[in-house]
């Protein structure tokens, strides 16, 4: 078995036989990406409403469909139309944590079957969780960054943010506000690196989803709903969450 | 192990796809489509040269110094829990893809679309290990189903119609009668391969790009099947070729914001999946294992090796639609797991140039596939460094040698060339027939039987711009 160190040594041998094709240098880093991002989001902030009409265009265009509401209190409203316009019932939500909003009592009186996940992470609520994901018809999340460019919205996993809810419902319903909406990819990067660089108790995957999952693999027609879900759904809340 | 195509010869391969009505069509079809949704996607993006000059930089002075990047990648996934194997060869790939498997118990692994695993034939190993593995992209599921290859990089199954995709999951998969509208066999796909997410041992995976400052491994898919495997099986396994690692995030949302223009014409893929490390205490879902398998297979013979620029390869297939080699005979007949221009050059770094001696020769060199690279490789500079190998390896037929060598000694005397010239004027005519010479007699017949070769011109360029000149003075 090759070793870590035979490997890079054989690299750095042949390294030592070239000086490369051209001079050249990597991407410059912010110097203080946490700085930096709360740079962005400060500007804007001021400018939110532009940026938003972007997201959704471009959300649109990639086969999303978009909501509007005022207050966080609404949100259970907007989720039990969609349930009613498809006939489902059962869904699962992120912790109220991740979400950025207490739905859950919501979603029940609109007469949901609600399946909210906890922010403990014991083997048995692991199984659960998992026959809960594979059989409901909605899953409900947050969203950590909404790219205006591309309509892209990220979600880290973590306690209470499972990865799957946002994969396994054929309907994923996604909230956000203003205070994640960045205008371009470039800007979601600083973001990234500005989450690499406080560290903190996340999960170990980061997800870009643009609209519903597609594939062109038969003539190249056109088909949603592969593997992932088939249905996207954004839900902006105006007056913002996380109170 | 050996690809199963190479037991036709070459010519006959080719043959046999030009032969193809139906795969003739498609191709055009999809090749043609391709490249409008590329050119409509970069035409949205103002500043798209400037990334593509960033992104092949930042490939560049990644690899300048790729011992440091490799160094820091494996460090920080060490640190979250996850293991880095080293993998010289394909077999060495294998043997530590098997090992894993015989450690956990596995008896399935679900695969997400990766031109390493097909690259290391993996597939054949896990089954001769007990291990059925189960490929979960929709166009490599039909053809696993199929038992073909991928025949495009992107599109691993535009060489079947809707028909025989219905026809092959009815047998299959025991579903008689099945209709062949493409909602509805992708819905029976959805249900067939969710079974086996649920319920697979391992994921097996590749990765687009690798970030060694945050130790991140990164899949680009649409259908979501990278998600599910990455997500759902207790242990995953990523095999990557040395040559992925880039730097930082900040590099990362570079090449994000050029590849899925350049492969499919959308700004992103549906899903960029960043994977760093096993599940956390904290999370319920996710692999408990994680384990990245390092590819040299090839690579690393290349950083000094006339082949380095292909080291830079995104694997979009941009390259792909606009030759017009590909866009005639398709991804099989070149007979290796990549194909296209720029497959040609990973099948030399793969295999040697041995490998390619036909293949070299199957580019027009006209440039286009360098033109549409996002990280603008020079692929034909490098089949033009090979082709002078594979002649100087004395791979290529002598005839054929000895023939090119008097052509470049007539080409560069202009006295010779205009003997030459004169004499090839009376002793083609026996074969010319409408300003082309299909074949010619004895030791060249070889050349001119996959060849056209153009008549010497009554006028040539040279004659006419003398006589061009002469009028002028007048
Ligand atoms: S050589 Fe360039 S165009 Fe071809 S697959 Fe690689 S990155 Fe894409």
């Amino acid at each position: 078995m090759t070793t870590r160190a035979q490997f890079l040594d054989r690299i750095r041998a042949e390294m030592g036989k070239t000086r490369g094709s051209f001079p050249s240098r990597v991407s410059e880093r912010p110097a203080r990406p946490v700085e930096a991002a709360d740079i962005i989001r400060r500007q804007l902030a001021e400018r939110w409403p532009d940026t938003l009409e972007r997201f959704r265009t471009e959300f649109e265009r990639v086969g999303g469909v978009f909501h509007r509401v005022a207050t966080a209190s609404d949100i259970p409203r907007a989720v039990g139309a969609i349930a009613r316009e498809r006939d489902a019932r059962d869904l699962v939500a992120w912790h109220a944590a991740g979400i950025g909003a207490d739905v859950e009592a919501g979603l029940v009186s609109e007469g949901l079957a609600v399946r909210a996940v906890s922010l403990g992470a014991t083997d048995a609520e692991r199984r659960e969780l998992r026959a809960a994901s594979a059989t409901a018809a909605l899953g409900l999340t947050g969203v950590d960054l909404a790219i205006a460019e591309m309509g892209t919205m990220v979600l880290r996993s973590g306690a209470g943010r499972p990865r799957s809810t946002s994969l396994l419902p054929p309907c994923h319903v996604a909230v956000f506000d203003p205070s994640v909406l960045v205008e371009s990819l470039e800007q979601a990067g600083v973001f990234l690196e500005a989450w690499h660089a406080e560290g903190g108790d996340w999960g170990a995957m980061i997800n870009f989803i643009t609209g519903p999952s597609r594939t062109a693999d038969i003539e190249l027609t056109l088909t949603r709903g592969v593997h992932g879900p088939k249905e996207v759904h954004a839900v902006f809340v105006e007056g913002g969450l996380r109170g | 192990m050996s690809e199963p195509e190479l037991a036709t010869p070459f010519r006959e391969r080719t043959g046999r796809a030009l032969g193809d009505r139906f795969l003739q069509q498609a191709l055009d079809i999809a090749t043609t489509k391709f490249i409008v949704l590329r050119r409509e996607a970069f035409e949205n993006l103002p500043e798209g040269d400037r990334l593509r000059d960033r992104a092949r930089e930042i490939k560049e002075a990644t690899l300048q110094q790729l011992d440091r990047h490799l160094d820091r990648l494996i460090d920080e996934i060490e640190r979250r829990g996850g293991h880095v194997h080293f993998a010289t060869t394909a077999e060495e790939a294998r043997a530590i893809v098997l090992g894993i498997a015989r450690r956990t118990g596995a008896r399935t692994a679900v695969k997400a679309k990766s031109m390493a695993t097909e690259e290391i034939h993996l597939n054949e190993a896990l089954e001769a290990a007990g291990v059925a593995p189960i490929e979960t992209d929709l166009g490599e599921y039909i053809i696993q189903l199929a038992h073909e290859r991928p025949s495009h990089i992107i599109a691993p199954a535009i060489h079947k119609t809707r028909g025989q995709v219905a026809e092959l999951f009815a047998r299959e998969l025991r579903r008689p009668g099945l209709s062949d509208d493409p909602e509805i066999l992708t819905r029976v796909a959805r249900e067939e391969l969710r079974e086996k997410f649920l319920a697979a041992d391992l994921g097996i995976t590749g990765a687009n790009f690798a970030v060694a400052e945050t130790g991140s491994v990164v899949l680009v898919t649409n259908e979501g099947n990278g998600r599910m495997s990455t997500s759902l099986p207790r242990v995953h396994i990523a095999v990557m070729g040395v040559e992925k690692v880039i730097p930082s995030m900040t590099d990362l949302v570079v090449f994000l914001a050029i590849l899925a223009r350049s492969a499919t014409g959308q700004r992103l893929s549906v899903y960029t999946t960043l994977v760093q490390g096993p599940k956390r205490a904290a999370e319920l879902e996710g692999p408990d294992e994680f384990h990245l398998v390092l590819l040299d297979n090839g690579r690393i013979p290349q950083i000094a090796g006339p082949l380095r620029e292909a080291l830079s390869c995104l694997r979009c297939g941009a390259c792909l639609n606009v030759c017009p080699v590909y866009r005639q005979i398709g991804g099989h007949a070149y007979g290796y797991t990549y194909p296209g221009p720029i497959g040609i050059l990973l099948t030399a770094m793969l295999n040697g140039p041995t490998s390619v001696k036909d293949l070299a020769h199957a580019s027009s060199l006209c440039g286009a596939c360098a033109d549409a690279c996002p990280v603008r490789i020079d692929i034909p500079r490098m089949l033009v460094t090979l082709r002078k190998e594979v002649n100087e390896q004395r791979i290529a037929p002598w005839t054929e040698r000895v023939a090119f060598t008097i052509l470049g000694k007539v080409l560069t005397r202009p006295a010779l060339y205009r003997l030459a010239r004169s004499f090839g004027r009376i002793a083609q005519r026996p074969f010319a027939r409408d300003g082309a010479i299909r074949r010619v007699p004895l030791a060249f017949g070889e050349w001119t039987r996959s060849r056209d070769l153009p008549a010497v011109a009554p006028r040539t360029f040279q004659e006419q711009w003398a006589e061009l000149e002469r009028e002028r003075a007048r």
